[in-house]
């Protein structure tokens, strides 16, 4: 293990790999401050650019660019109340208040420690969680994955919130539809090409990605005329002191320090991501608070700020562990990311520890890095990065749908998938008119190969006999959590603890999620 | 009955599955795959019945609310289609006029849709970043940018 860190610590120290996290929290921050562009949407733009770059360069990039993203949508929630993304919704709850009492440098300090704390005890726990759990994982068998992979796609389902898990189940299984698209792996038979040379090698999950998220957000605030909207000016000079007081340190440490433990612990269930955790630590946290404090909330409380953002960060870093131990994301961005692997030739999961130490640990310790980054330089350039939000949008709208097309491009030269991302922007749009919820799309896309490739080995050694479901005492395990997170829901309700999470989802839906 | 996004959606998907499974069942296999415990249609099959069950639960469970229902109203769908065909014709003139002019005329279009009107800020804002974009592509990194066939015909 030790040998695998310095290996990673090697790779993360290298000074253009520094740059690239660099680089990653600035564009990151940026794409991430405009409102309703969110990680995921920042994380596929950057996807063109890592081709050029050695895998974990690519990986750290990208890490960043998350990382960066959610920090610049906590910036937007607290200066202007427009969240750039559903993972910072509950930052605007108490950060847009103190902003408007004349205290948003002190909630965007706040906002930068907390995130800092999250991440640090995430990436700490993952230092330790993920080779542990690697480990254990060498052992899982074809049976094994096949119920994960059920797991991760019930689960996101599951955690979509009330009225969405139909929805989000719908959208699942489209994606796995999808991903049937193309050569079958397997048989090398085409399946749903209808004659069409350019489907032979199936849709690309860059060109979905794009045209599900990035393409259709951009267009989406063009149908709502969302273009036309003055954006609130960002009044810098009023910005306040960033100093927090030893008291207000001492207020806030504990809700830190819960926060990101809970929200670490969150971000690992295949499916639930920085959203919920960050609602749920919100909800926690003001629970537990004394009266006095408790009816703050909403009004501009330090503990208010303190929960989501340490949660949603420590949930980000979380969302990794099933990504890099067994190969299954945790979220959408994470999906994103594990496209991105696959496209470098190199297949997360157990074997990633063993046979790619240098990128395992490399991508663990640049988060770290990622973090100390968005602390010591994004924090004071705010004022200067939040200019280039005076971009009108009309020019900027072209720019981000130019980049978009030509990521695709520039990867195929086919110009057949530029025609195929307006149709399935299209489709995308009126999807999300009707309220269905895309990164579950891109999940079960993304999952589809390989949930294929898995049930045709179980089935094959069990001689076409699904007994394998429960022969296995771990697969039958993990199939009765894949069970119970389709029917914890309609359960859930009866208790009322799903309306927060109904509320992120409105957010979800229309803004991409973490 | 108020036909409701909920509905229209189950609808949707119900059709998609349908036409899913009709050509799953239709995917070519090589002689005697059916017999065996896993092939080509083993998955689009399950698709298409796991599909089938969810868009009826969607239309059995679906909200009747009137304020559920599916309205255009205040939504700038022409602008979108305009765009979308922007999109589109990009597309064709990549092939035709190359990268260079089609990404000047893709954002100059583009700007000018979305609003802008004064020339100079829509020469500044397509001409030297295309031309840069162009640059850094086809110079520094050196990647292969077909010219556009109208240019090997004259």
């Amino acid at each position: 293990m030790w040998d695998g860190i310095i290996a990673g610590l090697d790779t993360a120290i290298a000074p253009f790999n520094i740059l690239m996290v660099v680089v990653g929290c600035f564009s990151g921050t940026f794409i991430g401050m405009l409102p309703g562009l969110g990680p995921i949407s920042a994380v596929a733009l950057m996807i063109p650019i890592t081709y050029g770059l050695d895998p974990a360069s690519g990986i750290i990039l990208m890490a960043g660019v998350y990382y960066g993203a959610v920090f610049g949508g906590s910036t937007s929630s607290i200066l202007i109340n427009a969240p750039g993304c559903a993972s910072t919704v509950v930052t605007a709850f108490d950060g847009y208040p103190m902003a408007q009492k004349g205290q948003a440098g002190k909630a965007l300090a706040l906002a930068a420690y907390c995130s800092f704390t999250g991440g640090t005890i995430g990436a700490l726990i993952l230092l330790v969680a993920a080779p542990a759990l690697a480990t254990v994982s060498l052992s899982f068998q074809s049976s094994d994955y096949f119920a994960l992979m059920v797991l991760g796609l019930s689960a996101v389902a599951a955690f979509s919130g009330k009225g969405q898990v139909l929805k989000a189940l719908a959208m699942t299984i489209f994606g796995l539809m999808v991903a049937t698209v193309g050569t079958d792996a397997i048989s090398g038979i085409p399946r749903f090409t209808f004659g069409n040379l350019d489907l032979i090698d199936g849709i690309s999950f860059l060109l979905l990605a794009m045209a599900t998220f990035a393409l259709a957000e951009v267009v989406m605030s063009v149908l709502k005329s969302e273009h036309k909207l003055e954006e609130a000016p960002m009044d810098m000079s009023a910005l306040g002191s960033m100093k927090l007081t030893k008291e207000e340190v001492k207020h806030v440490a504990p809700t830190a320090a819960r926060s990101s433990l809970f929200g670490f612990l969150v971000g690992v269930l295949p499916g639930a991501g920085a959203t919920i955790a960050a609602f749920l630590a919100y909800g926690i946290e003001r629970n537990l608070s004394p009266r006095a404090i408790k009816e703050k909330f909403g009004k501009g409380a330090l503990r208010g700020l303190a929960a989501p953002e340490a949660a949603n960060n420590a949930a980000s870093t979380g969302s990794f562990v099933p990504l890099l131990t067994l190969g299954i994301p945790g979220s959408g961005t994470t999906a994103i990311m594990l496209g991105a692997l696959i496209a470098y030739g190199i297949q997360p999961g157990p074997r990633l520890f063993v046979d790619n130490p240098e990128v395992f640990w490399s991508v663990i310790i640049s988060m770290y890095f990622g973090n100390v980054v968005l602390l010591v330089l994004n924090l004071p350039l705010i004022p200067y990065i939040s200019r280039l939000l005076i971009i009108p949008r009309p020019i900027l709208i072209p720019l981000i749908l130019f980049f978009s097309i030509t990521g695709v491009y520039l990867v195929s030269f086919n110009s057949f998938d530029i025609e195929l991302m307006v149709l399935i922007t299209v489709i995308a749009l009126f999807l999300r008119l009707l309220n269905f919820p895309m990164a579950p799309m891109l999940l079960g896309f993304i999952l589809g190969g390989m949930l294929e490739n898995n049930l045709s080995r179980a089935l094959i050694i069990s001689d076409g006999s699904l007994a394998f479901l429960w022969q296995r005492p771990l697969t039958a395990l993990i199939m009765s959590f894949a069970i119970l997170a389709l029917v914890l829901p309609i359960v859930g309700r009866f208790f009322g603890w799903r309306r927060m999470e109904g509320k992120a989802d409105m957010n979800v839906v229309d803004q991409g999620e973490g | 009955m108020t036909l409701t996004k909920d509905h229209i959606g189950g609808l949707l998907f119900l059709a998609l599955s349908v036409v899913y499974g009709y050509y799953a069942y239709e995917i070519r296999m090589f002689p005697g795959d059916q017999f065996e415990p896993f092939n080509a249609q083993t998955i689009p099959r399950a698709l298409a019945w796991v599909g089938s069950i969810v868009a009826i639960l969607m239309l059995a469970t679906g909200s009747r609310s009137a304020t559920e229902r599916l309205s255009f109203a205040g939504l700038d769908v022409k602008l979108v289609a305009k765009l979308m065909l922007l999109v589109w014709i990009f597309a064709q003139a990549l092939s035709w006029l190359g990268f260079l002019l089609s990404t000047i005329g893709f954002l100059l279009v583009g700007y000018w849709l979305l609003g802008e009107r004064r020339p100079r800020t829509l020469l500044l804002a397509s001409v030297p970043f295309a031309v840069g974009f162009w640059f850094l592509l086809a110079k520094l990194l050196d990647i292969y940018l077909a010219p556009g066939q109208v240019w090997q015909w004259l």
